[in-house]
């Protein structure tokens, strides 16, 4: 590898015509960056000249001569500033990328990726830091870390975002310091470590915004300063061992623009420097521990999603296209006499089938970074509220697709809460009640029968019965919990408006949350029920489908129209005798099956549809219901069979359409519309559902 | 992407050019995403009268609209062999500046890409067409070989199928 001076030494014989070596320049510059080979505050120098190298050595520069010269000049200031002899540069040079805003010849690309990577890295520092807390003495985890920060670093500094950067250099310096154990991994430490995470993170978020907000160069590429950074970028150089920092916490997401601090010092006294130095020194057995870690995990490529649900489009059609061809008449016949044939037909089914099991599973992902959020969370509210708590968690490689990690992770953090602020006793109740001070709290995932199963046990002091059946008669929710089974009586928790918390803390307790969960698990067709055992301790168990992509639904015909209703919306369909039909105030329609009374949905009415049955004894009436609401009978003409269907949207040209949850690809390849039979029900009983009978076109 | 430069930016260019009843329409060609034939169309229950319904396009679900209902026009009586000419042209909408959503269009029949120069296009008279004028980038005269050349009404397809006014018709609805 090139050294800084070898660089030069290079340039110098070389012309702004000589593109090959140029390339050849850019790399070992861009070598020299990334790897932190040079000192920090030249940094965005080398940066500088390797963005200037780039059309250049590309034949892309419109004046190369002046590129070329470019170059030369921002060389000769690095060589200058890092020579051995030069003292510490103390007139700034007039290139120093401004603080905050994003440079206006930055690679969107590149530092689209650098986002990606950066969170990444600061994710996984995240947890780091948290197993580093129960085993100070994990060198591994001390390294994660520094390697995240040093590598957040060096790259933030080579897209010139010098804020970033600058911090970045502070928080690696603390971690620099616990490695070569001049400080101890204490609670002080720990804190600070982790707000270094939370900024980090926050100005992360920052870049994000400004480069949303306009890009390099336009107005909005400014960069917003979250709140508390001067205070923590100021505390992080001057921790002392045993000192506790008394910092606000950073504001978690989206940090609203905070008035910008003007000119934060750059504390970079000359210790620092000495450190530095050490630090790179060790740089050699670094990059060894990071090959190592790099080869135990299997190597990946990040893919666009919109690509990815393509891709998952392509093979769904693929799927149909090649089912219709299977199925083909003529092709059946020829079948029948050509062996040869059918083998090759069966073997592209087989490829297809394949292929599609392949597409489901690339959507999927481990819930790992959802686990590693509570983690974090189970530490700040343990020590918020005071009590010892352990979070033990299993299954967490358990992979789930992609949109129900994000819409499990809000309820977790509901319930982790729940769990922390009333489940689990303060250590003192804990001692006498007998138990260890220290309280456990686990997570865990598995698959179960063809759904995720996600359980989060406390060992507190479980759910009180006759204390939320008190509640619920105290809030008019419940006259009397007579013959309600025990599971019957916990779910009232959910009940909006719930709260059993005997003093509101800003933890939990406001009884928002709970009813939020269930709503949350429910709109991605997931279930929770709970167990409890009086001073034993509470289990939360939800129930999650694999996937959101495929839906298990019955065809089912209406006039000329077909469509698909959700299997878990129906209870059963029968046909009607005239005698269990009623009209009620000449308007409404009841049906009664076994002393239930339930409205009757006429769906042809509700939708306009042409040449339906309008007798329901002479079709079938379909129990329907989401298990909240009362039941409803949809009249329907025929049930045309079950079949699993991949949800699509209608397409973003059409408004969202009442009643109708999103369309299907059916199996002749049109598109079926599947039903919303909540709302489908909510539509029929507001009574402004119904539209004129179509001419019968 | 722009929908709004239409007013200043020269309006010629190329065109494909369809029939709706015996009227040439041209639509630009930069909007248009590919022609496909008739197809089976579902219906979508409680939207305005012009969306035909939705269709699968290779795994997308994509909306149609009618432009005869959608400019007020009778529904076509065709015979068997003018039915066979029908199909679906699939343009690219602006439904926001930085959203660009396929859509189709149901047509008579496609007639051609025809270059229209700016000088040969005209404002739209307020009156005489069936279009509303608001929709119409102008008129465009295309020359032909014998002085013949008919008058294409050029559609500003962004206006013509702007999704905040079906959004709006389709909530009124409920």
């Amino acid at each position: 590898m090139l050294s800084l001076d070898d660089a030069v030494t290079l340039l110098l014989q070389l012309g702004p015509e000589d593109r090959d070596e140029l390339a050849r320049l850019r790399e070992a510059l861009m070598d020299l960056a990334f790897g932190n080979e040079v000192p920090i505050d030249v940094q965005p120098l080398v940066a500088k000249a390797v963005r200037v190298l780039g059309p250049l050595a590309d034949g892309s520069a419109a004046d190369p001569a002046a590129a070329f010269a470019d170059v030369s000049a921002i060389l000769e200031a690095v060589m200058e500033r890092s020579g051995p002899d030069s003292p510490p540069a103390v007139a700034e040079v007039a290139e120093d990328p401004p603080l905050d805003t994003l440079p206006a010849d930055l690679d969107v690309e590149l530092l689209r990726d650098f986002l990606v990577e950066s969170r990444d890295g600061v994710a996984a520092s995240e947890a780091a830091l948290l197993a580093l807390e129960r085993a100070p003495d994990d060198a591994e985890a001390v390294n994660t870390v520094f390697r995240a920060f040093h590598t957040v670093k060096g790259t933030a500094a080579f897209l010139g975002l010098a804020r970033l950067s600058a911090f970045a250099h502070e928080a690696e310096s603390l971690l620099a310091r616990v490695r070569e154990r001049a400080i101890p991994y204490d609670r002080g430490c720990a804190e600070l470590a982790l707000r270094a995470v939370d900024m980090l993170k926050a100005l992360l978020d920052a870049v994000d915004d400004a480069l949303g907000a306009g890009g390099p160069g336009s107005p909005g590429g400014a960069l917003a300063l979250p709140a508390g950074y001067a205070a923590l970028a100021a505390a992080l150089p001057r921790h002392a061992p045993g000192a506790a920092p008394a910092l606000a916490p950073v504001p978690a997401a989206a940090p609203a623009p905070a008035p910008a601090v003007p000119n934060v010092t750059e504390p970079a006294p000359a210790a620092e420097h000495v450190e530095r130095r050490q630090g790179e020194r060790r740089q050699g057995d670094r990059r060894q521990g990071e090959r190592r870690a790099g080869a135990d995990e299997a190597a990946s490529v990040r893919v666009r999603t919109d690509r990815l649900d393509r891709l998952v489009d392509l093979v769904g059609e693929l799927v149909i296209a090649q089912s219709m061809i299977a199925g083909d008449d003529a092709l059946a016949g020829a079948l029948a006499t050509h062996h040869a044939l059918a083998k090759k037909v069966a073997h592209a089914g087989k490829i297809v089938r394949e292929l599609q099991d392949l597409s489901m599973a690339m959507r999927m992902v481990p819930l790992k970074p959802t686990f590693q959020k509570l983690a974090r969370l189970v530490r700040d509210v343990a020590a918020k509220l005071g009590k010892d708590v352990e979070l033990l968690t299993a299954g967490e490689e358990t992979e789930v697709d992609r949109t129900m990690a994000d819409v499990v992770g809000d309820p977790l953090v509901h319930m982790v809460r729940n769990a922390l602020d009333h489940g689990l006793e303060t250590p003192a109740e804990r001692e006498a009640a007998g138990k260890p001070r220290r309280g456990r709290v686990t997570l865990a995932a598995s698959h179960a029968g063809g759904s995720v199963l996600l359980e989060l046990t406390d060992d507190g002091r479980g759910l009180s019965r006759e204390r939320i059946a008190r509640k619920a008669v105290e809030r008019g929710l419940l006259e009397s919990d007579r013959g309600m089974t025990d599971a019957e009586v916990y779910q009232l928790i959910f009940a909006p408006g719930f709260s059993t918390a005997e003093q509101v803390t800003d933890v939990s307790g406001r009884g928002v949350g709970m009813d939020v969960v269930k709503r949350n698990i429910e709109s991605v067709r997931g279930r929770v029920e709970i167990t409890s055992t009086p001073g034993a301790g509470t289990t939360f168990s939800v129930r999650l489908p694999l996937t959101l992509a495929v839906t298990d639904g019955m065809l089912v015909r209406v006039g000329r129209e077909r469509y698909v209703v959700p299997l878990t919306n129906i209870h059963l369909s029968f046909r009607p005798e005239a005698a269990a039909l009623q009209t009620v105030g000449g308007r409404g329609e009841v049906v009664t099956l076994r002393g239930e009374t339930m409205p009757v949905v006429r769906l042809h009415r509700l939708f306009g549809v042409a040449g339906a049955a309008e007798d329901p004894s002479a079709a079938l009436l379909m129990i329907v219901g989401d298990g909240r609401r009362r039941r409803s009978a949809l009249l329907v003409d025929e049930l045309l069979g079950q079949q699993q269907v991949v949800a699509k949207g209608l397409g973003d040209g059409l408004a969202r359409v009442r009643g109708v949850a999103g369309g299907a690809i059916l199996g002749d390849g049109r598109v079926g519309l599947i039903l919303d039979v909540p709302e489908l029900c909510a539509l029929a009983e507001s009574g402004e559902g119904v539209l004129p009978r179509p001419a019968a076109a | 992407m722009t929908t709004t430069a239409t007013l200043a930016a020269p309006r010629g260019g190329k065109f494909l050019t369809f029939y709706l009843a015996d009227e040439e329409y041209g639509v630009e060609i930069l909007k248009v995403q590919e022609i496909i034939g008739m197809q089976p169309i579902t219906r979508v229950p409680r939207t305005p009268a012009f969306v035909r319904g939705v269709i699968n396009l290779r795994g997308k679900v994509i909306p149609i609209m009618d432009l005869r209902e959608r400019f007020g026009m009778p529904e076509a009586a065709l015979d068997a062999g003018a039915a066979a000419l029908r199909c679906i042209i699939v343009v690219r909408v602006a439904a926001a500046p930085d959203r660009v959503v396929p859509m189709g269009i149901v047509v008579d029949r496609v007639s051609e890409v025809a270059a229209i120069a700016s000088e040969d296009v005209e404002d739209a008279p307020s009156f005489g067409a069936a279009v509303k004028t608001e929709y119409l980038l102008g008129l465009g005269k295309s020359r032909c070989a014998d002085g013949q050349g008919r008058v294409k009404l050029l559609l500003d397809i962004d206006r013509v199928l702007a999704t905040d006014e079906l959004s709006a018709v389709a909530q009124l609805d409920v």
